[in-house]
């Protein structure tokens, strides 16, 4: 059974990742005054979302649905999240690798090609939806259903074996 | 001392007594006088098979205090205490430790060894001291094959059952009458209770170990009545604070901060494109004005706003439970305030991000050179980011009215209410199951 105090825990870190992470896409374009401050920023950054990527993937395997086999119970929650997650985390690093390599010489300069413009747009998007389904996650897995027995898991695993 | 024949006939019980005292009486005089030589008492304990003695004799030979006052200690107890059973040789491996303790680093340790060893001898004394052994010495039977049998390592059960049938033989014997029988010797009966060591006295020590925190602490017995109400009170505590409570409290709280940042979006992009037609004058006729007092505030303005339009997108996606798509198809069919809200915030995100790259432009127009600025390109430039972000600032604003007609409506909450719902009749079972 998931403890209270640990799962508040594991949201504080969650909630203070996703925060950082945000923090970043808002702000790193003003704080470009010298590039080893975004790179280390942007570093932070995807470590941030591989951590975070981390944490959700062990709590799902900590629960009893997982326990029990009943993976597809709750990669039907998840996929999205796991999938958003993937597709952030490859965005974010190719952008930051553009961007910085675009920028390491001269850092206040205009760098901007439609390639580059493109993935920043679709970067940003991947972020807020991201954002979305990961809080929505880290809250459905304060369910305790999925930490005990119950009859609705066996109701859903009886419907697995059929 | 021989056996007197000419004696009276004693039951075996009373010759049991009697024995026992004389045991016990002999074994502390023994004791007292061999002090020096400690293993000498065990070795005294041989003669504790002598014959019987008529309990006038004793009472003539020995000061009556001590065995009788060890008697009423047994009898009030119940069971045997092991150092009170253990007598002579508590004496002695008191003298013993005393002798050694200077030499032990740690003395704590000690005691349940010495126990474990108390136990052992005092098992053999039990042996010994069993009704049924000295019964039958006492009749005589000395040789017989059911005495030679009581070892120490042999269980309880069997020791019963020999007692038991070495009492009915004896009654059977000596046909002693129901007067006779002293109930009171029934007491040494749980004394058997010590050859089995998880039973009797199996917490020598004054703590408790108790589990606290996934950690075993040490508590003192008496004070563990209240610790276990403090438990109590903080397992009523975290009952009422599940991990779902947690979620919820933490969805609700993010529900107040979207709450706040539609509000200030709405204000902040309609406060933004005022400041803009304002500084681009009439008909956009003095745009380079504009570059020159926007340009500071074209790029922070631009992150507070992707800011503000990602706390409101996915505050908008919470209220429509975007994640469950049929939930979201419907919510957007059926023109619902929650889905347009979050289908034109989505909306106005994608076109604030389309004009990164014009601010990042307007950013650096001090510095810029001809090829980033060519000469009159400005309402080339401009006109769209301006238009954008007009679009941007009406789009945010009708965002606000449709969530402000219906600010506590919440699926997302709904869904994870309905979670609790369905657990209701499980927590019912439970309750009755514990009943």
């Amino acid at each position: 059974m998931l403890q209270t105090s640990n799962y508040s825990l594991v949201l504080l870190i969650q909630l203070a990742l996703l925060t950082y992470d945000l923090f970043v896409n808002s702000f790193s374009e003003l704080l470009r005054a010298a590039p080893v401050i975004q790179l280390v920023l942007f570093i932070i950054q995807d470590i941030a979302i591989l951590f975070n990527v981390i944490i959700v993937l062990l709590m799902l395997f900590n629960t009893y649905v997982f326990q029990v086999g009943l993976v597809s119970l709750l990669m039907e929650r998840f996929r999205a999240l796991i999938v958003l997650s993937n597709l952030y985390l490859a965005l974010s690093i190719a952008l930051h690798c553009w961007i910085l390599n675009l920028r390491w010489l001269r850092s206040n300069s205009f760098v901007w090609t439609d390639g580059l413009g493109t993935l920043f747009v679709f970067q940003r998007l991947a972020a807020v939806l991201y954002y979305y389904f990961y809080k929505r996650a880290t809250e459905y897995l304060g369910d305790p259903r999925l930490y005990e027995d119950s009859p609705w898991l066996r109701d859903a695993f009886a419907r697995a074996r059929q | 001392m021989p056996s007197d024949p000419g004696s009276p006939k004693l039951h075996p019980h009373l010759k049991t007594c009697f024995s026992a005292e004389l045991v016990g009486l002999k074994a502390t005089t023994t004791s007292q006088r061999l002090l020096a030589t400690p293993w000498t008492c065990t070795a005294e304990r041989g003669p504790r098979a002598l014959p019987p003695m008529p309990s006038q004799d004793t009472g003539d030979e020995m000061p009556p205090a001590k065995p009788k006052k060890k008697k009423s200690k047994k009898e009030s107890n119940g069971v045997e205490d092991p150092e009170e059973a253990g007598m002579e040789m508590g004496v002695v491996s008191q003298g013993q430790s005393e002798t050694r303790e200077p030499m032990t680093p740690e003395p704590q340790e000690l005691p349940p060894q010495r126990k474990k060893k108390k136990k052992k001898v005092q098992a053999a004394v039990d042996v010994e001291g069993d009704p049924a052994g000295p019964s039958d010495l006492l009749n005589g039977d000395g040789a017989e094959p059911n005495t030679e049998a009581e070892e120490v390592p042999r269980k309880t059960k069997k020791k019963k059952k020999l007692k038991t049938a070495n009492e009915v033989q004896c009654a059977n014997e000596l046909g002693v009458e129901d007067d006779d029988i002293i109930t009171d010797a029934q007491a040494p009966i749980p004394q058997h209770s010590l050859f089995s060591a998880p039973l009797g006295q199996s917490q020598p020590v004054g703590k408790v170990f108790v589990e606290r925190n996934r950690r075993f602490q040490a508590a003192d017995r008496l004070d563990l009545g209240k610790p276990s109400d403090h438990a109590d009170d903080l397992m009523e505590v975290k009952a009422l604070w599940t991990t779902r409570d947690v979620a919820m409290r933490v969805h609700s709280s993010f529900r107040v901060i979207g709450l706040f940042s539609h509000g200030f979006l709405a204000g902040y992009a309609v406060w933004n494109i005022i400041v803009v037609y304002v500084l681009a004058g009439e008909q956009l006729s003095n745009l380079p004005n504009l570059l020159q007092q926007y340009h500071p505030l074209a790029y922070p303005a631009q992150s507070l706003l992707y800011l503000l339009l990602a706390i409101s997108t996915v505050s908008a996606f919470d209220r429509v439970n975007l994640a469950k798509a049929t939930m979201a198809l419907r919510g957007f069919l059926t023109l619902d305030p929650a889905a347009l809200a979050s289908f034109l915030y989505f909306a106005a995100l994608i076109l604030s991000l389309s004009q990164q790259m014009t601010s990042d432009r307007i950013n650096l127009y001090p510095s810029a050179n001809e090829s980033l600025w060519p000469p009159g390109s400005e309402q080339q430039i401009l006109q769209p980011w301006i238009v954008v972000n007009l679009v941007v600032a009406l789009l945010v604003g009708l965002a606000w009215v449709f969530i402000s007609t219906r600010p506590e409506m919440d699926y997302t909450e709904e869904f994870l209410m309905a979670m609790e719902v369905e657990e209701y009749p499980r927590q019912n079972d439970k309750t009755e199951m514990s009943a």
